[in-house]
């Protein structure tokens, strides 16, 4: 596991998810993530500018990050996405399920 | 680069050490500025999903895992051959039964869709010698994507 949540209020955390969210370390995200959910977050914000590895198993965990918040009310919204992630939203047209916004700082404003 | 070939065994670290390699080469500029740094994530992300299915799902039996990698830039395209020394299994049913068999939003399954649909070209056979050789290429003027339900 190398990523860390860092809460931005009661309902919001950023998720700075580090150098990979993949096959190894995609089931500790998701109890991670479940942990907030189960605490009262609604709203998660995945920090991507670190990461050079997003893969199918990591990219279903936020899959299930998102049916997990959205009948709450809540979102997931990608930031500071990396060119390897961003290659990865391409190919799986992901684009057209989750905001993505240039930096935390923009992500933090569009996300109260 | 005319082509290099890799070789990994231990399926601990087989993931980093394949990233490593294409970071390598990438910021060696082995690759020609045709095929651009998009390309090479594709490529890479081609890679990663197979020896990940390697590394989660393959059958070695008592054999010690090997695994060989080849790549070769040519232009706007780079062919890739892996070989392993796994059991083997049978990828074109397995894609025929997964294109149809998605759930919205999966959490698995999407790995070798995803590899299928990054390459312009893709075989998987049996050699003579027992091993499993995996072949494609991708290629910069492809713009693929895959179906997934949303």
């Amino acid at each position: 596991m190398n990523f860390t949540v860092e809460s931005w209020n009661q309902q919001t955390v950023v998720v700075h998810v580090g150098k990979a969210l993949d096959f190894r370390n995609a089931s500790d995200f998701k109890a991670a993530c479940q942990e907030q959910v189960r605490a009262g977050v609604r709203n998660f914000v995945l920090d991507f500018s670190e990461t050079g590895i997003l893969d199918s198993t990591g990219l279903g965990s936020i899959f299930s990050l998102y049916r997990q918040v959205s009948p709450l009310d809540g979102q997931v919204v990608f930031a500071a996405v990396s060119r390897p992630v961003q290659v990865v939203v391409q190919l799986t047209r992901t684009y057209k399920v989750f905001r993505q916004f240039p930096s935390l700082d923009a992500a933090r404003e569009a996300v109260k | 680069m005319n082509s290099a070939r890799q070789q990994f065994g231990d399926l601990e670290r087989v993931i980093d050490e394949v990233h490593a390699l294409f970071d390598h080469w990438e910021n060696s500029g082995v690759f020609s500025p045709a095929f651009d740094a998009d390309k090479v994530q594709l490529m890479k992300l081609a890679v990663h999903e197979w020896l990940a299915n390697l590394v989660q799902h393959a059958h070695f039996g008592d054999r010690t895992p090997e695994i060989h990698m080849d790549v070769t830039p040519n232009g706007k395209r780079v062919r890739c051959v892996i070989v392993d020394n796994s059991d083997g299994f049978d990828l074109g049913t397995y894609l025929n039964e997964r294109r149809g068999a998605l759930p919205v939003l999966p959490e698995r399954g999407m790995g070798l869709l995803m590899l299928d649909a990054a390459t312009e070209y893709m075989n998987y056979h049996r050699d003579d010698d027992g091993c499993h050789r995996l072949e494609f290429s991708v290629s910069a003027d492809e713009d693929p994507w895959l179906n997934i339900p949303f």
